[in-house]
């Protein structure tokens, strides 16, 4: 991704019910995800 | 019981988190605790049916931000301290199957980004002297889970590794007026027989000392202190390089390979490391071949002194093939 611009990360915190905190990071484009999902064995 | 012990004699902290015991062994991929929760479905570590990277508490951390302060025994020989610090847990993708080697270079910069973010956050905290970002990846190198996932410790002390290269370091620094690091990459990058990616920010090379056959060090080209400070460019180069070394792993033997991710960088501790801290990933793949495993045995274990079958030279022109020959089969951003 040579001169592509960042997406935008944004970012959410969440408090979860045992009281652990987990943020979830977003991007504009989070369609992509992997190349060649494997398999688990 | 969470804890830490003082080894008076080595001279480092031992950290004791017992209920790790019983955390969550191999479950199958329909349980998986990393993925999302499905409607219906059981309740994962993730409250949402979807994610792109997120990152939590560990369910079973080494070290918490609450561990109460031990009873002190009235003996010197039984120094300990509460075993205070932080234990996340990155997630790569909701894809369970998925590996680092497989994601775009733009979704490995995304999580590069991530771990940036992590560091800084962690670095603000008063109980966070380290902030450690590893990863283990497959059952030979003692993984639990298969989602892919690394992690982040936020460690109360500076850990012995990066202590000795900090050490190391300051040594070099007062006897030869210039820093270890960047003068050991220039080496590398002179010698060149060792290195297997040379990228525009960033030079992976199979160390002149390497101590696993396969064993690779992804130093930043500049002395970029640690992954917060990285440009966009670097961000980018940092995640090129990456996917091609990660890439070239897996057509080594021509299955996921596993390793151990190390990234060394500068202390959160308040103290100055200008020209003693220099970003870098270490790998440490266990594989000595397809088949056979390198085991810490009696020299490594007990004596700390690695015994090495296979010359780095010779170990890093394979890599470099297969890091060749996966690039040929073509490399997706």
């Amino acid at each position: 991704m040579p001169d592509e611009p960042f997406d935008t990360l944004d970012k959410e915190t969440v408090e979860k019910e045992d009281g652990r905190y987990i943020v979830f990071y977003t991007f504009d484009d989070d369609s992509e995800t992997d190349d060649q999902p494997e398999d688990d064995s | 019981m969470s804890e830490l012990r003082w080894n008076p004699v080595l001279r480092e902290w031992v950290a004791y988190a017992t209920h790790r015991q019983n955390r969550t062994f191999l479950p199958p991929a329909e349980y998986c605790p990393l993925c999302p929760t499905k409607p219906g479905g059981f309740p994962t570590e993730v409250p949402r049916e979807s994610y792109g990277i997120a990152v939590f508490e560990n369910r079973f951390p080494s070290f918490t931000p609450d561990a109460p302060e031990p009873d002190a025994p009235d003996d010197p020989f039984q120094k300990v301290a509460a075993g205070r610090g932080v234990c996340e847990v990155v997630l790569y993708s909701s894809e369970h199957g998925s590996t680092l080697a497989g994601m775009t270079e733009r979704h490995i910069g995304n999580l590069t980004r991530v771990w940036a973010d992590r560091y800084r956050e962690l670095a603000a905290r008063d109980d966070v002297s380290y902030v450690y970002i590893f990863e283990n990846k497959g059952e030979a190198v003692g993984v639990t889970l298969h989602h892919p996932h690394g992690q982040v410790y936020g460690y109360p002390f500076v850990p012995p590794v990066p202590k000795r290269e900090i050490d190391g370091a300051r040594e070099y620094l007062a006897n030869n007026g210039s820093p270890l690091h960047a003068d050991l990459l220039a080496s590398e990058q002179r010698d060149g027989r060792r290195v297997v990616v040379a990228g525009e920010h960033f030079t992976a090379f199979v160390p002149f000392f390497a101590r696993y056959p396969y064993e690779v060090h992804l130093y930043a080209n500049r002395a970029v202190p640690n992954i917060a400070a990285f440009s966009e460019d670097e961000v980018r180069d940092f995640a090129r390089t990456m996917k091609r070394l990660l890439s070239g792993y897996d057509a080594l033997f021509g299955f996921s390979l596993p390793y151990i991710m190390a990234m060394h960088q500068s202390p959160t501790d308040g103290k100055n490391y200008d020209g003693l801290a220099h970003f870098h990933v270490e790998f440490y793949p266990p594989n000595r071949t397809e088949n056979k495993l390198k085991y810490l045995a009696g020299s490594e274990a007990g004596a700390g002194a690695f015994i090495m079958d296979a010359a780095p030279e010779e170990t890093a022109g394979r890599l470099r093939a297969a890091i060749e020959s996966a690039s040929g089969m073509g490399e997706r951003r």
